[in-house]
């Protein structure tokens, strides 16, 4: 039976990268019922709101997408068509696992990491006063509750794994009381896995180790704006936003992306890499029980990469099509 | 020019709550969770925490005073507020956030 999927083809370079995965997936036989539901500029442009209610609904009835970057509008009153999505599902955990890839080189040797980045409280909540003329204030909500759902993912997801490390990323230093309370939750999570090595972090750290000492690391868990930054760093340490996949997870539902933007000046020039949206599909694939499938693609995918076939931000000359034509033929042979 | 048109105030309730939809020339344009909007029925996988932004605006410029009488009111009502955030505009531009 086919497996229900809303999809989301987003704004710029989005729909040649989508049309990539389903070159793909289909070269894999991989059964899919797409769902296509709006949201994006397009929307914007027909007066509607930029993620309108029914696609809310119809992917949390479906239950998974998988979403192609878009773009938020420039201007006052205009929101963030994936914060939207993110808020209004309440995809409250974030995963970005950064891996190295064969024919990617980078200085970052056997990289292999999962950062689970909370995704709905933290500065990113978005309430912001003007308290007087010259004085600004943003509120920074954590709340237990928000804590222990993503720490909770975070060791769940690596006891499932067979990961032997998850790390607690915080300003508990400084932040004495809003992250101080997530260093609490984590310090009490963490108890309940105790064939799991887990230890905390201060973000600053964090970030030189990453940079100097990978190997070291397994499962990074932490708050929203820490996990924005850190992922970023960690997908350039994977070889660009390109290459770096993302999910989004929520008690009733999960949408899959890619973490780059939506590379308007790129449209229609059949150049960008497909890759960070296909290993996206590959963890959906997974999250669906698709395990040989998601197995195959990768490897269709890193056999292209070892022949050199790659787009430009690789340094490489291959197109889009080119590239998922590539990968798809791996699958075919 | 800086001028007073509403209050948020931050409730400690466990459920989204009940409070006056309006009070004098201020409305309660919404409450809010984590900087989202939240209305009943709650969508299925909806985690509340009990601390809710409850924003009542007025159009026209408001006092002190006004804004006093509304929260008394709330507290005479027997709801806990925990923070109050005045709303300002500056040169008739909003000076706070929205909700998603």
């Amino acid at each position: 039976m086919a497996h229900k999927v809303c999809l989301i083809r987003g704004d710029g370079t989005g729909p040649e990268i989508v049309s990539a995965v389903e070159t793909i997936f289909n070269a894999a036989k991989v059964n899919i019922d797409w769902i296509e539901v709006e949201a994006g500029l397009k929307c914007v442009e027909a007066g509607k709101p930029i993620v309108p209610d029914e696609t809310i609904a119809k992917i949390r009835e479906i239950g998974v997408g998988l979403k192609a970057p878009m773009t938020t509008p420039i201007g006052k009153g205009s929101v963030s068509p994936n914060v939207t999505l993110r808020k209004k599902l309440e995809l409250y955990a974030c995963v970005r696992p950064v891996r190295s890839l064969p024919g990617v080189p980078t200085p970052f040797t056997n990289l292999d990491i999962v950062i689970f980045r909370e995704n709905t409280e933290d500065p990113y909540a978005q309430i912001e006063y003007m308290s007087t003329e010259h004085v600004a204030q943003s509120v920074k909500i954590i709340s237990d509750s928000g804590c222990e759902r993503i720490i909770r993912a975070a060791f769940e997801y690596a006891r499932k794994n067979g990961r032997k490390k998850v790390v607690g990323v915080h300003k508990a230093n400084i932040m004495k009381i809003a992250d101080g309370l997530f260093l609490k939750v984590f310090n009490q999570v963490r108890l309940e896995y105790p064939e799991i090595e887990s230890w905390d972090n201060i973000v600053d750290n964090q970030c030189m180790q990453l940079v100097t000492k990978w190997n070291l690391y397994d499962v990074l868990v932490t708050l929203n704006l820490y996990g924005d930054i850190v992922s970023d760093l960690a997908a350039g340490m994977m070889g660009g936003l390109g290459v770096a996949p993302g999910a989004n997870f929520g008690r009733e539902c999960a949408l899959f992306e890619a973490v780059h933007g939506s590379a308007p000046k790129y449209t229609g020039m059949n150049k960008v890499n497909p890759t960070a949206l296909l290993l996206s599909g590959t963890l959906m694939l997974d999250h669906l029980g698709e395990h040989d499938a998601r197995k195959n693609i990768e490897g269709a995918l890193e056999a292209t990469l070892r022949k050199g076939v790659k787009t430009y931000d690789l340094g490489g000359t291959a197109t889009t099509s080119g590239f998922a034509e590539a990968v798809a033929s791996e699958l075919k042979g | 020019m800086m001028t007073l048109h509403g209050v948020d105030v931050y409730i400690r309730h466990p459920e989204i709550p009940d409070i006056p939809k309006e009070h004098g020339t201020f409305a309660l344009i919404f409450i809010s969770m984590r900087g989202t909007r939240v209305t009943l029925p709650l969508p299925p996988g909806t985690e509340l925490v009990d601390w809710l932004q409850c924003r009542y605006f007025s159009e026209t410029e408001v006092t002190d005073q006004q804004v006093d009488e509304l929260v008394s009111t709330l507290t005479g009502l027997g709801w806990q507020w925990t923070k109050c955030q005045k709303l300002f505009m500056i040169d008739g531009v909003n000076a706070f956030s929205q909700p998603y």
